[in-house]
């Protein structure tokens, strides 16, 4: 049955000539393979004839090299076919989720996985199927070959191979239920090891590292029982595989013995047959690999659901001073939304959690599209928020992502959001690489600010970007903006009564309606919007 | 490396056990090449079907007794393997929690890579158990039986053999190298990716999805790459191993004719012994380059990850007792590095019993770090912190930790009854010394709701909230016998007046009390204030600094801009 990835595979196969030259490789390395125990027979006859023969060992010779070279080239082939369908994959995969954009349709951890596993098993594809290709081409020809040796050998190994299989018919039994419980009891163990990792500094202060040590470890013996079960079905079904070849073999060399008996076939023949015999079951050890196939296409399925997903309509912003929402509607979070903010006000939006300020904030600077209604606007907005996620390779590089601010922009915008004076603190400053950086949730909001500062932005949206810092750090960072940006339109989310009464015009919202517009002292005398900022709290 | 070896050598019997099976997997490698050539020779070639048809079921037989000698190897792979992970595993964790460095916290991927790292520790160990005994008993036992059959040819089979292996250990290191170097790519990948992709808003906040794209895909390319790079490796090792496998036997045809004319060689010999390089030493050389080239290479760069995940410190505990219960601070002076702008400098003062003090400053100046070297955390850079007369971070730990108690703003709590993790600190404590804490710091209701102190808690106090989660923590500080207590930013989520009460229980107990405080009330509360905004800090009563210290008016009016027209200040 065609799936929705697979049009996606034909498409990675095709796209590049390497998965034909492997194709290639593979034939004349599997004749190669094919003519081998043939040449050997022949090589031990002529042995056990007492002549050497020059022709017959240049013959093995050659085969053997055949071989050899040829597995030699298929290994880089293989990984170069692989590895480039991966990345084109990864890269394809990545363009597109950015184009998507915020807000995805697919969780970040989901969407992590399609990128590093998926892709992958998918760019293993033209791999895969040459595998299985080759091995079912070479099983036949092992067969074929056993009976041009002689038509018994290839009639008993056709007979011996299902009979085998059905006597060690392995009940894929793979204990499920020890393996579940591996997996649970192994969850568990990391589960209490992060919470202990999150209280270090109480563990650490208290010094009972040892004791929660064993706390941690408390589930250990049910994993190591768990785990004892897994190995103990896995012997079992290492046994009946064991006994697979052995019993096919042992068939094969009976039927050849008479063979040699009767005089229709050398004792060489003997060692071809019984190479035939382990080429022939090849295939047999291929069975995981149509699990692989499966599994490629599901994956194939799972990266062209990304790719199929179109990027959401921006629709251009209508140009205009200052900022003007027209019956803006967002499906969920908006129901028709006016408002107008002057050029250069300060404007606090406000409401109890759930009313769509967020969502707000991210259609008044474009940042998510809108379902309905016009957007009107001027110039680059520039954003800051509660959570910033900083990207970039250094503290000073996430300041200025996305732009080409030089090291002295970077800085003065540090300094003008109130983070410089800790970034100079840090192991190396502004080139302490971010993995390294230990951030307080109040640090990263600031060096979030500085972001948008650096941009020098017409209007600035902070979605609730100071509520990690204390009051004195907040209105020392207040300030610094509007040393900073003078003049600019300034755009705050905020559970502060006190921001909120530093602003020109509050916008509440209530249910992602707007409930009411004024100064603070206005709304204050209304018992819902002071019930915003007690009642939330 | 040297514990992942000491640990196998600690389960010796069992590895021996291992062994011991192992020689029965390898009776068909010993003798299977004989007894096919001997059902040729005396059987088949000789007229005698019968005979031959024996000394092939006596093949057979063999083969049934190698199985289960191998299902019995992978039955006693438990008993090595798992206890190996459990050592390991203890290992991880017990250097996770010891790690001195708390400024590198793992997070939940970092936990979740641990985990994956003892996987593949786990079945790499299995499978170089099974591999490489399989290689070496097959191959020892085939060469045996090789000599007892052919022992006129053996040079010219072990030779070639000998030297393909000790080229394929010489190219070990770069392989290594390699393998390590893929692997890396491969988390950078991954990191690359995560980074941007949970991050998708801030970057098109950024407009930078160019950049974004950029960075991911060149650690895309630098991965495909190096896949590449190892391919190469692994292909040339894949010939070497081959050579020194297909030698042998090109060179056995071409010498033997001459023995076999003269009859020192006999038909069953030289089948004989093509069978034991074809079927037993070929598949066993190549299963050993397979083997170590990815399972070997896994193996190394997971314990190398544990390694640095979970550093091994050897702890240097103090040995000085402190002769009273009061704090001196001397020109403390402490910065992350040489290079960095210290974070706290020059810092001179004293505590006495009774005493409460407030840390106040702007977020992010080095507050918590105050925190860290009052409770002998780590040690100053210069001057000095006492207790007692004795460095803080050299008095004997039994002694500090039951003196000095922090609570952190990040709380801690684990899966168990609410009991536990109150009393974790106090495990003498009773119902009633519980009861009363969870009382004064004003938690009853909450622990009304849980459902008492036999309530079960889940994972991080999982449906609490953050305020919740604080007053446990607070509780369990609070049963104590601590005489000094430093909150750092411990009532961050309470709201002010739960605050006020936290903070009079703790000033109740006799002792001295630290607030590394995160609203300005606290310092109101205070005995006395430090405070910290990026100079030298001040230090002095609420009054005294508001009458000296303009910056400390200035905090205390930027507390409150909406109201200090009418009150300028709250009252005390």
């Amino acid at each position: 049955m065609a799936k929705p990835g697979d049009a996606l595979l034909f498409s990675v196969v095709r796209r590049d000539h390497r998965p034909w030259l492997l194709l290639l490789n593979a034939a004349i390395a599997t004749t190669g393979g094919l003519l081998l125990p043939a040449a050997l027979a022949d090589a031990v006859d002529m042995a056990l004839g007492g002549t050497f023969v020059l022709v017959t060992v240049l013959w093995l010779l050659l085969l053997a090299g055949t071989e050899i070279v040829g597995d030699a080239i298929g290994i880089v082939l293989a990984a170069t076919i692989t590895s480039r369908a991966t990345a084109w994959l990864r890269r394809r995969l990545a363009r597109h989720l950015l184009a998507v954009g915020h807000p995805s349709p697919f969780a970040a951890g989901d969407a992590v996985s399609r990128m590093t596993g998926d892709c992958g098993n998918a760019g293993g594809i033209a791999v895969t199927l040459i595998t299985l290709l080759v091995t079912a081409v070479s099983s036949v020809g092992a067969v074929v070959a056993l009976a041009l040796l002689d038509w018994r050998l290839a009639a008993v190994f056709a007979v011996s191979v299902p009979l085998a299989m059905l006597l060690v018919r392995t009940h894929m039994q793979l204990t499920a239920d020890d393996v579940l419980t591996y997996q649970e009891v192994s969850g568990e163990v990391s589960a209490r090891l992060l919470d202990s990792v999150s209280g270090l500094r109480t563990i650490a202060a208290a010094g009972i590292a040892d004791r929660e040590t064993n706390r941690v470890l408390q589930p250990l013996p049910r994993l190591a029982a768990a785990g004892a079960g897994m190995w103990r079905t896995q012997a079992k079904m290492m046994w009946r595989a064991g006994l697979l070849l052995p019993a096919v073999e042992v068939a094969v060399l009976t039927a050849a013995g008479f063979g040699v008996l009767e005089g229709r076939l050398s004792p060489g023949d003997v060692l071809a047959a019984l190479g035939y015999a382990a080429l022939g079951m090849g295939v047999v050890g291929q069975i995981p690999q149509l699990t692989a196939l499966e599994r490629t296409r599901a994956s194939a399925t799972r990266i062209a659901e990304v790719l199929d997903t179109p990027p959401p309509a921006r629709p251009a912003v209508v140009p205009g001073s200052g900022i003007e929402l027209r019956n803006v509607s967002v499906d969920g979070a908006l129901h028709d939304v006016s408002i107008t903010i002057p050029e250069g006000a300060f404007a606090a939006i406000v409401g109890s959690s759930g009313a769509g300020k967020s969502t707000l904030a991210a259609v008044l600077g474009g940042l998510s599209a809108v379902d309905s209604g016009t957007v009107v606007r001027d110039g680059e907005v520039g954003y800051a928020f509660e959570r910033p996620a900083l990207l970039g390779a250094t503290i000073g590089r996430s300041i200025g992502y996305g732009t080409d601010a030089d090291e002295a922009q970077v800085r003065d915008a540090a300094v003008a959001a109130q983070v410089h004076d800790v970034l100079i603190r840090l192991p190396q400053g502004y080139e302490t690489p971010l993995a390294d950086a230990p951030l307080s949730g109040g640090e990263a909001q600031r060096i979030g600010l500085a972001r948008a500062i650096v941009r020098d932005p017409a209007v600035l949206v902070l979605d609730d970007a100071t509520a990690s810092l204390d009051t004195v750090t907040e209105a020392k960072v207040d300030a610094a903006l509007t040393t900073a940006l003078p003049g600019r339109t300034r755009v705050v989310v905020t559970h502060r009564p006190a921001t909120a009464a530093r602003a020109d015009l509050v916008v509440w919202l209530e249910d992602g309606r707007v409930r009411g517009t004024g100064t603070h002292q206005e709304l204050w005398d209304d018992e819902d919007y002071r019930a915003v900022f007690t009642g939330g709290e | 490396m040297r514990f992942y070896f000491s640990t196998l050598a600690g389960h010796r019997r069992g590895v021996l056990i291992l062994l011991g099976w192992s020689a029965l997997e390898g009776v068909p490698a010993f003798f299977g090449g004989k007894l096919v050539g001997t059902a040729v020779d005396r059987g088949f070639a000789a007229g005698d079907p019968l005979a031959g048809v024996l000394w092939l079921l006596a093949f057979a037989a063999l083969a049934v007794a190698g199985a289960l000698g191998q299902r019995q190897v992978f039955a006693r792979l438990g008993d090595v393997v798992e206890p190996m992970r459990d050592a390991l595993v203890t290992r991880v964790v017990k250097g996770v929690l010891n790690d001195p460095a708390h400024r590198r916290t793992p997070d939940a991927s970092a936990v979740a890579m641990i985990t994956r790292h003892v996987e593949v520790v786990r079945d790499a160990t299995a499978g170089v158990l099974v591999q490489a005994r399989a290689l070496l008993v097959t191959t020892v036992a085939a060469l045996v039986g090789l000599a007892t059959t052919a022992a006129a040819l053996i040079w010219l089979v072990v030779l070639p053999i000998v030297a393909a292996l000790l080229l394929f250990a010489l190219m070990l290191p770069s392989l290594a190298k390699r393998q390590r170097d893929a692997v890396m790519a491969d988390e950078h990948t991954a990191e690359a990716s995560g980074a941007v992709l949970t991050g998708l808003r801030d970057v098109a906040a950024c407009t930078a999805s160019d950049e974004a794209y950029d960075d991911i895909a060149t650690q895309i390319t630098r991965q495909a790459r190096a896949t590449i790079t190892v391919a190469w490796a692994n292909s040339l090792r894949a010939t070497v191993i081959a050579l020194g496998g297909f030698a042998p036997i090109v060179l056995l045809v071409a010498f033997a004719p001459p023995l076999v004319a003269s009859g020192r060689l006999t038909t069953g010999a030289v089948l004989a012994a093509v069978v034991y390089l074809t079927n037993s030493v070929n598949p066993a050389l190549h299963g050993l380059a397979r083997t170590t080239s990815t399972v070997v290479m896994r193996l190394m760069v997971a314990l190398k990850r544990l390694q640095e995940a979970a550093p091994q410190t050897g702890k240097d505990d103090g040995e000085e007792i402190p002769s009273n219960g009061e704090f001196v601070l001397r020109d403390v002076t402490f910065g992350w590095s040489a290079d960095a702008e210290p974070v706290l400098r020059d810092v001179s003062l004293s505590l006495k019993p009774g005493d409460h003090l407030a840390v106040v400053g702007p977020s992010g100046i080095g507050k918590s770090t105050m925190a860290s070297l009052l409770t002998g955390l780590m040690p100053p850079d210069n001057g000095s912190v006492l207790f007692g007369g004795a460095p803080v971070d050299r008095v004997v730990p039994e002694v500090r930790h039951h003196a000095i108690a922090l609570i952190p703003q990040e709380t801690y709590l684990f899966t168990g009854t609410v009991r536990e993790n109150l009393a974790l600190l106090a495990p003498w404590a009773t119902d009633e010394d519980l009861l009363d804490a969870v009382d004064k710091v004003g938690a009853k209701q909450l622990l009304d709701r849980l459902g008492g102190l036999d309530a079960s808690l889940g994972h991080a106090g999982e449906g609490l909230s953050a305020g919740e989660a604080q007053l446990l923590a607070l509780a369990r500080v609070y049963v104590t016998s601590a005489s000094v207590v430093i909150l750092d930013e411990a009532t961050s989520h309470l709201d002010p007046a739960a605050e006020a009460r936290v903070e009079r229980a703790f000033a109740g107990r006799d002792g001295i009390l630290v607030v590394i405080a995160h609203r300005l009330s606290s310092a109101l509360r205070a005995n006395r204030v430090l405070v910290m905004d990026g100079g030298r800090p001040l230090l002095g009563t609420h009054e005294h600094l508001l009458k000296t210290s303009p910056l400390y008016g200035q905090l205390m009016l930027a507390w409150d801009p909406t109201r200090h027209e009418e009150t300028p200040l709250p009252n005390r």
